[in-house]
């Protein structure tokens, strides 16, 4: 059975004083789904979220929620959820009075407020600081007692406008997880916007990834880390080798690609049609790339001598550069898997499948 | 209090202090001299010269007169002033700076000169030595703390939660009633008392504008002052003292006289 | 149109009281102060002025009783305002109180305490006299003297208010920076803290001077009929004399010197080099 849309974007556009910030937006998002805007600062998710919310309104295309056309109806009477990044709980009301705002509105009688309140703040699991004010709440109380509030009134459509931004990095992952059981949980329709890809990475069902004002892509999260389709979707999610070159020859099983440094790199056939002489670029991520000392016998379809130079352990993984002719190449090794030393200085062999190189044509897509 | 231990920077600041606050400290005592002239120290102790205010009633008139003004200063300054400094602070338009600029420009200009523009251009318009042309005037001196609290008040306002209430349902007055006005109350609450003491203790400009059937406290102590000085200007000043010193805390209670001044407490 | 342009209907109320009892009556007296006896336009209020020595004593005299406010609000404040910088906490807020306080209190009722002290029977006459070590009541009433106590006495907080601002924009770590390459307090004095408090010092001088310059209550009180400055000419010629048009002249003059004399004084010390420090 197909699931019903929930939030249709289509063909939008909005400018500010003859900028475009985001251009043909299309998009189709199903009940229940997570969906992430991500992006760098400025690509125009914010945007397209105001949009969503009622904030703005769009120059052109249209915007349906629940099959209803929105463009033009205000804010408050979109009936849908939304926490921000500074939390915006009302400091001149307790934790009971800011979930209940919304249940006033409604004209809900107190009793059922307060029942209401009660149970959500249970989901939550804050279940005993409907009395205090925010000022008197950590950081992620509030941001729960924000979800919290946001919630309350059954939103047709939830959306979040980078919630953890404003948190340090153990709560930001406790609350994570936190949104990913309450999505479970209710499976409520929502929009996260971030500029963080491991938060989207992690929580979404599909992430659309934005760059000025453009979808680059949209796709899951296995799709966007592992079959990018641009560079800059390739280069924005994850650390990456960029090596620029030349398809030097193709044989049956591979592309050889000679970059400016003149490393000799082989790709699998598969990437695309590539022709002799075309210039393209290619990608390898850091933790593919696996570092042994010379002495061990190596079978990868790449493998290259290089010195290292800089070592950093970071404790679950180990940042190592190694200088490959005039290339420097990054390489992530989860653990100490050869047996030199990890000096400074030291010569070593990179190998990696040509499966993990990503080759992309230059200037293109 | 952990009281430093003595430098010379103290020294001179208690001096300093001593100094500011002298006329207080002499005035009060010598309104209780038993004596009939003012002296100081006072001679004895007596509230003979507070009961004498009793049997001057245009003291007493004077102060009812003061006190009226000054609240309907203190409310009409408060209403205009926070409406123009949300139209300053919501919209962009233009000529906005233009009209921040006019609207905090009574208090570069000194108000002798605004007494003096005020006096000469009411009695062309047959406004001079009217309550109305008083009253203008004072509202015309307050106008602009109000608007500059306001104004601080918003720049320093999440707007956000004005975006949060729209997202839970609330229509655009509903989010100005439950969110940005109580929001604004302390910065709202201490224009309008800081209106009250500016039109309370107001001078120069009230020298141009009363009439003299209806004249202000200060103004009345001004005038009798330059005749004689007998312990009941003292007796009248301290009731003053206290009734400013009552607002004065309201004010520190409300906002707090250093932010107030532009003063952040938040260093050390 | 109030929906095209909705801040118009917040600003107008506002806007209208201005107008009327501000900017057209200071446009009135800028007329008026070039009105001959008979109504006519004319310059000869100005010439009155300007060819009268008497004017140009009672000028030179506001500026000077100006200049001297200036500089005892400046040589007293500066140890408040340093003192409330330095010190924390609680003792901060008491100092901050009792400046500000005797500042919201009227003038006339602080004028009035200091006619108290310093008058021929006042506190301090009365004392030394007591003592045996004057004969005759020393004089610190109805001249210059009293004027500028009770002057700075009235504008002193404006100042502490401006130095503080500015010391407290200070960056504490300044001074442990400037005491690690080995500046002792007094060098830090001159070197940190004193060149870092010129905009307060700057704005705290102006402020004072164009209160003091325009400062009716306080010589009136203090000074008596001995002491003649161009607000209370401007007072007279108004309330007494009747002449409109001279004393509209005399307002027009006093805000043309003040202002004159304040921007002159930016123009000398806002240096290139100062605006390069200080501009944001």
């Amino acid at each position: 059975m197909k699931k019903q849309i929930d939030v249709q974007l289509k063909n939008v556009q909005k400018r500010f004083q003859n900028q475009v910030v985001v251009k043909n937006f299309d998009l189709e998002i199903e009940q229940g789904e997570f969906i992430s805007l991500l992006g760098p600062s400025g690509c125009g998710k914010t945007t397209t979220l105001n949009m969503i919310a009622g904030f703005l309104d769009p120059d052109e295309g249209e915007l349906l929620i629940k099959g209803k056309r929105m463009n033009g109806v205000p804010p408050y009477k979109r009936e849908l959820g939304m926490v921000f990044q500074t939390y915006s709980l009302f400091p001149h009301m307790t934790v009971g009075e800011n979930i209940g705002y919304g249940l006033k509105l409604r004209k809900v009688s107190k009793q059922e407020q307060a029942e209401r309140i009660q149970k959500v703040l249970e989901l939550v699991k804050l279940p005993h600081v409907a009395d205090r004010y925010p000022k008197q709440l950590s950081g992620g109380q509030r941001q729960r007692i924000a979800i919290a509030r946001a919630l309350i009134v059954e939103p047709s459509l939830l959306l979040l406008d980078e919630p953890l931004s404003n948190l340090d990095a153990k709560l930001r992952e406790e609350l994570r997880d936190e949104l990913k059981r309450l999505h479970q949980e209710i499976g409520v329709t929502t929009i996260f916007v971030t500029h963080d890809q491991e938060e989207a990475l992690s929580l979404s069902d599909r992430i659309v990834v934005m760059n000025y004002g453009n979808i680059e892509q949209i796709g899951t999260p296995y799709e966007i880390y592992n079959q990018p389709k641009s560079e800059f979707v390739h280069t924005f999610i994850g650390k990456t080798n960029r090596l620029p070159g030349v398809v030097s020859s193709i044989d049956n099983m591979h592309v050889h690609v000679r970059t400016e440094n003149g490393l000799m790199i082989k790709a699998t056939q598969s990437t695309g049609n590539w022709t002799v002489g075309q210039s393209v670029t290619a990608f390898i991520r850091p933790e593919k790339i696996k570092l042994t000392t010379q002495s061990e016998k190596d079978t990868s379809d790449n493998s290259v001598n290089g010195t290292l130079d800089i070592a950093s352990f970071l404790g679950a993984f180990t940042e190592c550069k190694v200088s490959v002719g005039s290339t420097l190449l990054d390489v992530r090794m989860q653990e100490k898997v050869w047996t030199g030393n990890g000096q400074d200085g030291e010569t070593v062999t990179c190998s990696w499948s040509a499966e993990d190189v990503f080759l992309m044509a230059e200037g293109g897509k | 209090m952990r009281l430093p231990r003595f430098s010379l920077l103290g020294f001179l600041t208690l001096m300093i202090l001593i100094f500011v606050n002298a006329p207080f400290l002499i005035i009060v005592p010598s309104s209780f001299t038993s004596a009939g002239y003012l002296s100081f120290p006072p001679e004895g102790f007596s509230f003979d010269w507070y009961l004498k205010i009793l049997d001057r009633p245009e003291f007493i008139d004077a102060f009812f007169f003061s006190l009226q003004l000054a609240a309907i200063t203190a409310i009409v300054s408060t209403l205009l002033g926070t409406l123009a400094a949300l139209a300053l602070a919501k919209y962009k338009f233009k000529g906005r700076d233009a009209i921040n600029a006019l609207m905090l420009s009574p208090l570069t200009v000194p108000s002798l000169i605004i007494g003096i523009a005020a006096l000469l251009f009411f009695t062309r318009i047959n406004l001079g030595g009217s309550f109305l042309g008083l009253l203008l005037s004072h509202i015309l001196i307050s106008i602009p703390y109000v608007v500059r609290l306001v104004l601080t008040g918003l720049t320093s306002f999440d707007y956000t939660l004005e975006k949060a209430g729209y997202m839970l349902g609330a229509r655009p007055l509903n989010v100005f009633w439950d969110i940005t006005l109580p929001m604004l109350r302390p910065a709202i609450l201490s224009g309008m008392i800081f209106s009250f003491l500016t039109s309370f203790d107001n001078v120069t400009v009230s020298l141009f504008m009363v009439a003299p059937d209806t004249t202000t406290l200060p103004l009345m102590i001004f005038n009798y002052m330059q005749e004689s000085l007998d312990p009941m200007v003292a007796s009248v000043s301290s009731v003053v003292i206290l009734f400013s010193l009552v607002f004065i805390f309201l004010l520190e209670k409300v906002y707090g006289l250093d932010r107030l001044f532009g003063l952040n407490a938040q260093q050390h | 149109m109030l929906k095209r342009f909705p801040y118009l209907f917040l600003l107008l109320p506002a806007l209208i009281l201005l107008l009327g009892v501000f900017v057209i009556p200071m446009l009135f007296i800028l007329v008026l102060s070039f009105q001959g006896v008979e109504g006519q336009f004319s310059l000869e209020n100005y010439k009155t002025i300007f060819t009268d020595v008497y004017y140009w004593e009672v000028l030179w005299k506001t500026i000077k009783i100006s200049l001297y406010t200036v500089f005892f609000t400046l040589v007293l404040a500066f140890p408040v305002a340093m003192f409330m910088a330095k010190t924390p906490g609680k003792l901060r807020g008491l100092v901050t109180m009792l400046i500000i306080c005797p500042h919201l209190i009227s003038v006339v009722i602080r004028n009035f305490g200091w006619v108290v002290i310093l008058g021929e029977t006042g506190w301090i006459n009365v004392t030394l006299m007591d003592l045996g070590l004057i004969e005759q009541p020393l004089r610190f009433m109805y001249n210059e003297v009293g004027v500028v106590i009770g002057l700075t006495d009235a504008f002193i907080a404006y100042m502490v208010l401006a130095i503080a601002t500015s010391l407290y924009s200070i960056d504490q770590s300044l001074y442990k920076a400037a005491s690690i390459l080995g500046a002792n307090r007094i060098q830090s004095f001159f070197h940190v803290t004193l060149p870092l408090s010129m905009p307060g010092v700057f704005a705290g001088i102006t402020l004072v001077f164009s209160l003091s310059m325009s400062a009716y209550v306080t010589p009136a009180l203090m000074g008596g009929t001995g002491v003649k400055v161009i607000p209370t000419l401007a007072f007279e010629q108004i309330m007494a004399v009747l002449n409109w048009p001279l004393g509209a002249a005399l307002a027009i003059l006093l805000l043309g010197c003040t202002v004159l004399l304040v921007t002159l004084f930016s123009r000398l010390v806002e240096t290139k080099r100062y605006k390069e420090v200080f501009s944001s």
